[in-house]
């Protein structure tokens, strides 16, 4: 009786097998979180090697700070001081930063007095007119009237001569004044005029920079049939202009910090002041500031340096380049990034919903525009799963789609010798390649080769026999669901994902993409972008957020922002 | 990680509830307890069964409501003493345990019987066990989000599919009503007592509602739900299948959406629709039971790392999974567990609750 009951429980002991799939059980996801770990520190560091690399290099770090000197200027020219001595600063001028080709010096005397002056420009960035006519006109051929000449001739006076030049002699209306060399480069470097002045102890920077910019066209990359026809450009002034414009809100407040320790550019923060949390004000001030990087090329720098989560396939963070959407935005109580230097604007926190809505949803009445969102939502899902379906459908499950579908399947693909995946990645790849060479071809060639491409593919691969026709239709639904997003970052990261979908259905079946899908859903909970949740407001149930999800409901029922948002301010119709 | 200042509104909390109890159970309900009763009755069971649960689900409720922001594991040792505490803290954490590696066999044994003939076990159970840890290391929040994705197209789908079988049902099926009288009918009550076994998941869960007054009316709702998904799922498969078509099959739910077709739609069967959802069903109460076992080895050894014991859970639970031979162990070993839950969950936070009246402990938030 004893041995036999022994003998059933060692009969339930598993087989060393079951040890080993036990032990890998948890060793892979102990290996893939600490890689994941180790990698989000690496990223964080900026290096992989563990060594706490300098941040700064020495030229960053003024010789106040190091210690080495007196001076908390950083740079080329760094704490060198304008004397007030004519010649001498002229000379150091032109020794400096005077030498670039394009910085030119003019010197000339101002009537009625022996003043010896220079004006200094950068062409290009100045309007010669400008100072013919404001700078050179007043001194050169006004002058100075007899009266006042007398204190021109006394250089203790210096005071008086740059209050008399500021307050009658020169009509313009940005004048600073500085006495360091830095300061003088920098500003005429950037499309200032620099002054010298015989018998002032430093140099005046007067503004009359002009630089040629754009239009506020109609902006590329998001277009819609109806909605204003414009678009940010590359001016920052002229964006926050546009911003104050047409959403011109009393409480609309613009900070405006530098970034970039080499290039330097203006960063512009915008919200409405009692709409938009304070705390996450606080928080995407603290991330901006937190930057440290040489050049901020594109608002895209900005945006993958703040965003929370570098391994992750989802924008955290919307770019637009259409001031309303950007305006709709600050309405709910989000934040805008403005750049100095590109016309796309980052909107905080992203929510996943708000990658499939268009600013358009929200012009229309609201029960096409609900089925246009509806539309769009199973553009996605076809966009992402449509070929994984494919593949796990014809090899894995015939059995589950109806008998006469399977039967012209097989008809169209018996001549094809690849399994489905291959069959499917060639035209997927094929696809994603003609799109991406329609990006970088020149216009005028770029529908010619849309037509070769849609040619070969469409005809010629089924009559070669290495694609089916079925498939074919399936792919060509992909391409033109995945063209229906809205952003374009968005359908970026659904087409990379496609093929993620595939493997998991080349390997498993429906079953691989089941859990495809729960691996995206649990992503995407874990996901939050400035500490909303990425999900929202589809869960956590705001069922008051729904109005304006899959559904827009009528406006007069959207009487209140998302709540998801934390907003001060609540109410709408206020 | 920091769970303690996470907190859950009571619609996640019936979100939760609901998820834990749609699991294997749904497409083994309509035999196992037509086998008990024998009549057509089955249904008056679910119903009856599910009233019997609301009950001891408000004791249990009321139990957690006495101590406050205190899980199970924790307050145990309050009512009963350190020794005791540990014995029944050990057994609800076996308990979690086992049941979730139970959902993972069946959850293997039907994927391996209808989708994936030739997939080794293994790499179909890994998967999933891996999939599940990146959710659960997310904490209450995260799982509680993935939930409230997965129940509303659990629940439009699988409604939908069963309501589509409408051209099998036969009213006659279902009569006579109490042709036996009512005996045929409480020794259903067992079977469908043990399906309900899923409430257990709010002796963890109250502690951390934000408003953990409301918790009757979290578990009100969420059995109520269950009831009603069971009631539809057992008057369908019973009015179509009829009695004697039920006893055979080993899973009639599912059997059920198989048998019929629908020309014109895109599918003409179904079953792959209800194989979906119900492993995403299968995924949430893994995901829940894994989670619960983590909650309870961290309170009850007053351990730091959630998640170290996550993943050293990994290991044990495939372990427990594979231990079936068969699918009749695999039923066996469901049956057993409802058994020990009735114990766990129904008897024993009566006497918890009795005890902590009598010797005065906890809060009188009751």
């Amino acid at each position: 009786m004893n041995g036999k009951m022994w003998s059933t429980i060692l009969s339930y002991v598993p087989k060393w097998t079951i040890w080993a799939q036990a032990l890998m059980v948890f060793v892979v996801p102990v290996i893939l979180y600490l890689t994941t770990n180790w990698f989000h520190t690496a990223i964080k560091r900026g290096s992989f090697s563990r060594k706490n690399k300098m941040n700064h290099s020495p030229k960053d770090i003024s010789p106040a700070e190091a210690g080495i000197g007196p001076g908390t200027e950083t740079g080329h020219y760094a704490n060198i001081k304008l004397t007030g001595i004519y010649t001498t600063d002229l000379i150091t001028v032109r020794e400096t930063f005077g030498k670039n080709a394009d910085v030119h010096i003019r010197e000339f005397i101002i009537r009625g007095t022996n003043t010896r002056v220079a004006v200094m420009y950068t062409e290009g960035l100045t309007d010669t007119d400008l100072i013919d006519k404001y700078l050179i006109e007043p001194l050169m051929i006004k002058g100075i009237p007899e009266l006042k000449q007398e204190s021109f001739l006394h250089p203790e006076q210096a005071d008086f001569l740059s209050t008399y030049l500021k307050t009658q002699i020169l009509p313009v209306s940005e004048i600073q004044e500085t006495q360091s060399l830095q300061e003088l480069a920098t500003g005429v470097l950037v499309g200032k005029n620099g002054l010298l002045v015989d018998g002032l102890p430093g140099a005046m920077l007067i503004g009359t920079s002009r630089l040629k910019t754009r239009g506020v066209d109609e902006p590329l990359s998001e277009g819609l049939l109806r909605g204003p026809r414009i678009g940010f450009t590359e001016e920052l002034s002229d964006n926050t202009g546009i911003l104050r414009r047409y959403g011109s809100d009393q409480s609309l407040f613009i900070e405006k910090f530098e970034v970039g320790s080499r290039i330097k550019k203006d960063v512009a923060i915008a919200y409405i002041q009692d709409i938009a949390d304070p705390k996450l004000v606080t928080e995407v001030m603290k991330r901006v500031k937190a930057i440290h990087m040489d050049a901020m090329l594109e608002s895209g720098y900005i945006e993958q340096l703040i965003e929370d989560d570098t391994l992750s396939p989802f924008q955290q963070v919307l770019n637009t380049e259409r001031p309303d959407r950007v305006i709709g935005a600050l309405l709910e109580g989000r934040v805008a990034i403005l750049l100095d230097g590109t016309p796309f604007v980052l909107v905080v926190p992203v929510t996943f919903s708000m990658l499939l809505q268009s600013p358009e949803d929200y012009y229309e009445r609201w029960i096409p525009s609900t089925f246009l969102r509806i539309l769009r939502f199973m553009a996605a899902m076809l966009a992402l799963l449509a070929p994984a379906l494919y593949i796990s459908f014809i090899s894995f499950h015939p059995g589950l789609i109806p008998t006469k579908l399977v039967l012209t399947i097989i008809e169209t693909r018996s001549g094809v010798p690849f399994p489905s995946l291959i069959e499917a990645l060639i035209m997927e790849l094929s696809i994603e390649i003609l799109r991406e060479a329609g990006i970088r071809l020149p216009k005028p060639i770029a529908p010619a080769m849309g037509i070769v491409g849609g040619l070969i593919i469409g005809q010629a691969a089924v009559q070669a026999g290495i694609i089916s026709q079925f498939l074919v239709i399936v792919v060509a639904v992909t391409a033109i669901s995945s063209f229906t997003i809205p952003v374009y970052s968005a359908g970026l990261t659904l087409r990379l994902l496609r093929f993620a979908a595939m493997f998991s259905a080349a390997v498993m079946g429906l079953y691989g993409v089941v859990m495809f899908f729960l691996l995206m859903c649990t992503h995407l909970a874990r996901l939050s972008s400035f500490g909303v949740p990425y999900i929202a407001p589809a869960v956590p149930y705001h069922l008051s957020d729904w109005k304006d999800f899959v559904i827009r409901a009528p406006l007069n029922m959207m009487r209140r922002r998302p709540d998801m948002m934390n907003t001060t301010d609540e109410d709408r119709k206020k | 990680m920091n769970d303690s200042q996470v907190k859950i509104s009571t619609t996640q909390a019936v979100v939760i509830i609901v998820n834990y109890m749609l699991g294997a159970g749904i497409l083994t309900l309509p035999r196992t307890t037509s086998k008990a009763v024998g009549t057509p009755d089955v249904w008056i069971s679910i119903i009856l069964s599910g009233l019997i649960i609301t009950g001891v689900g408000i004791i249990l409720v009321t139990l957690c409501r006495r101590f406050p922001e205190k899980t199970v594991f924790q307050f145990t040792r309050e009512i009963t003493g350190r020794w005791i505490a540990y014995i029944l803290g050990c057994a609800n954490i076996l308990y979690f345990m086992v049941i979730a590696a139970f959902e993972i066999r069946v959850m293997a044994d039907v994927t391996g019987m209808y989708l994936l003939e030739r997939t080794p076990t293994w790499a179909i159970v890994m998967v999933f066990m891996w999939i599940g840890i990146y959710l659960i290391s997310g904490g209450l929040p995260v799982i509680v989000r993935v939930f409230e994705v997965i129940l509303p197209i659990t629940l439009v789908i699988f409604v939908m599919e069963i309501l589509l079988s409408n051209q099998l049902f036969e009213i006659g099926n279902l009569r006579p009503v109490l042709g036996e009288g009512i005996m045929p009918v409480v020794k259903g009550l067992k079977p469908s007592l043990l399906s309900y076994t899923g409430y257990e998941v709010m002796l963890v869960i109250t502690a951390y509602m934000q408003n953990p007054k409301k918790s009757n009316k979290a578990m009100t709702w969420g059995l109520g739900i269950s009831t009603s998904i069971y009631l539809i799922t057992v008057v369908m498969v019973v009015g179509s299948l009829s009695l004697d078509g039920i006893k055979t099959r080993t899973w009639p739910t599912l059997d059920l959406v198989r048998s019929f077709e629908i020309q014109g739609l895109i599918f003409e069967r179904f079953e792959s629709l209800l194989l979906v959802i119900w492993i995403l069903q299968i995924f949430s109460t893994f995901a829940i039971t894994h989670y619960c076992a983590s909650v309870g080895i961290r309170d009850l050894f007053k351990a730091k790392k959630m998640r170290t014991i996550m993943y050293c859970l990994l290991p044990f639970i495939y372990l427990a999974a594979m231990i079936p031979k068969n699918v009749y162990e695999t039923f066996a070993l469901g049956d057993m567990l409802g058994n020990v839950s009735v114990v766990l969950f129904a008897i024993l936070p009566l006497v918890l609750l009795l005890l902590s009246i009598i010797r005065k402990k906890g809060g009188k938030h009751a």
